[in-house]
């Protein structure tokens, strides 16, 4: 049996809305080992209260975030897999049924660039990309919703042969920038490498990595854990308001490119909204994240 | 939620703003005016241009920077599902004269407003209070009742809401009326860190394996 369209139309519809009300659990982790390590009174204080707010949207089937931000999606395809229907449009039908059903409703966040009108509905809406898994029988859909108050300050800038430390200062220039303002303590992804589009999309997967893990790259690991204390030594903290906690993590991607090595950085909220399910076609949708 | 953090009840006594300091952490309780739209900015602007009739008076008010759902109820009042704060930077160079004009006691949001902002809280006796992003079960829980929705056709978090509130929070002082920023202050101590934490950066990668 193949991958259907009802399948496709219906897991990626569950995995938004899951991605709403539960916040991922290496993120918990993180803020518990925050909350002990804070040496900022207010900070520790603030620390809790995220906390509390993500296990009250758990418990009681709450949004933990009144914005809802628009859907993304990675959608990755096993190449051991037969698909049946339009699975593209299936993404794009899940998303428009869920936000005439699910309780309680949506604000109107999907934003017509050009209008700034805002409703329910827009051209390429969810944003989407596609790759594709070797060998795999399975279809891996990935959802991370994303809104204004981190995603407008991500950055991307082209440089020519960088070092490490170019490369890192430009990291800290981002942060510095974004300042008390992206709801920290919040997930960095830095793209190094590739080409302009190629190199956005690193940061984002950058921030697919689940907090705790190391990179298996050394050089990146090394990177990871200097540029996680420098960020934290800024002493922005939770909320911008001051402490120790300003990032959670900051996870690193790169790929070959040319000498031109463009350095992408991204920023998610302290709740990094993710979830993650594997479809199989045995008609399985089994919910990993 | 409520431990322990004191109670600051609305409308603000101006004596009780000036008696906070950046970086206390309070509840508030009674009437807010919320909003997250910046073309619900716009019209407050207009009324207070005179070209547009302001539908609730907001002197000596609060002005938060919160967006929120409303549906309209069979009986054809309001209620309020949930809300939650929004970046309040966006309304920077709209706050300064808003500020003034109501004499406004407290605004808020998250992240912050500038240094216009804080210099005209600073004359009229006005705190900015950051409220928890992603804190939308806890911050809803607090409201009591939809006092008033106004602009409704604007869509639902662009709305102006007056809402009655107890025990919301705790908010933390940001900026204080007495000109203190934690975000100034913070972003200039970073700024001032910087070069010893490049310095930090380019140890570690000494060391680090290549």
């Amino acid at each position: 049996m193949p991958i259907t369209y009802a399948m496709m139309k219906e897991a990626t519809a569950k995995l938004y809305e899951w991605s709403l009300r539960k916040v991922p659990d290496d993120t918990l982790d993180a803020l518990r080992r925050a909350r002990e390590t804070e040496t900022h009174e207010g900070a520790k204080r603030t620390l809790h209260i995220l906390l509390q707010s993500a296990i009250a949207a758990e418990t009681r089937d709450r949004l933990v975030c009144s914005d809802s931000g628009v859907p993304t999606y990675v959608i990755a395809i096993g190449t051991g897999v037969r698909l049946e229907g339009d699975i593209k449009r299936a993404v794009a039908d899940g998303f428009e049924e869920l936000v005439a059903t699910t309780n309680p409703p949506l604000l109107k966040h999907v934003t017509n660039p050009l209008t700034n009108e805002r409703g329910y509905r827009g051209k390429d809406m969810p944003l989407i990309t596609w790759d594709v898994i070797d060998g795999a029988e399975h279809v891996e859909i990935t959802c991370q919703p994303k809104a204004l108050g981190s995603g407008r300050w991500a950055a991307l800038e082209i440089f020519t042969f960088p070092t490490l430390e170019q490369i890192e200062r430009y990291v800290m220039e981002c942060v510095l920038k974004a300042g008390s303002q992206h709801c920290p303590p919040v997930m960095i992804g830095v793209g190094i490498g590739g080409s302009f589009d190629h190199c956005a999309k690193l940061a984002a997967r950058a921030t697919l990595r689940p907090y705790g893990t190391v990179n298996p790259e050394p050089i990146l690991a090394a990177m990871e854990e200097r540029l996680l204390k420098a960020v934290n030594a800024t002493g922005f903290g939770p909320m911008g308001t001051g402490g120790d906690t300003t990032a959670l993590g900051v996870h690193v991607e790169y790929s070959a490119g040319h000498g031109f090595t463009p350095v992408a950085v991204a920023f998610n909220c302290w709740i990094n909204r993710r979830t993650r399910a594997r479809l199989y076609e045995d008609g399985r949708i089994e919910r990993i994240e | 939620m409520s431990d322990g953090f004191p109670t600051l009840r609305l409308p603000l006594d101006p004596a009780d703003v000036r008696a906070l300091r950046a970086g206390d952490m309070v509840l508030l309780e009674g009437e807010i005016v919320i909003t997250a739209g910046l073309p619900t900015h716009h019209r407050l602007v207009e009324c207070m241009d005179g070209k547009r009739a302001l539908p609730r008076d907001l002197a000596g008010g609060s002005l938060f920077h919160l967006g929120s759902y409303s549906r309209e109820t069979p009986d054809g009042g309001f209620e309020v599902l949930y809300m939650n704060p929004t970046t309040s930077t966006r309304f920077n160079p709209l706050m300064p004269r808003l500020i003034r004009h109501f004499g406004l006691r407290a605004v808020g949001g998250k992240g912050g407003l500038d240094r216009a902002s804080a210099e005209a809280m600073r004359e009229v006796g006005c705190v900015y209070l950051s409220f928890v992003g992603g804190g939308c079960p806890l911050l809803s829980d607090a409201i009591r009742e939809v006092v008033a929705v106004h602009w409704n056709d604007l869509v639902s978090h662009y709305r102006l809401v007056t809402l009655r509130v107890e025990a919301l929070g705790p908010v933390t002082v940001g900026i204080d009326a007495h000109g203190n920023s934690l975000y100034d202050s913070l972003s200039q101590e970073a700024e001032a860190r910087l070069p010893d934490i490049m310095e930090q950066l380019a140890a570690a990668r000494d060391a680090a394996p290549r």
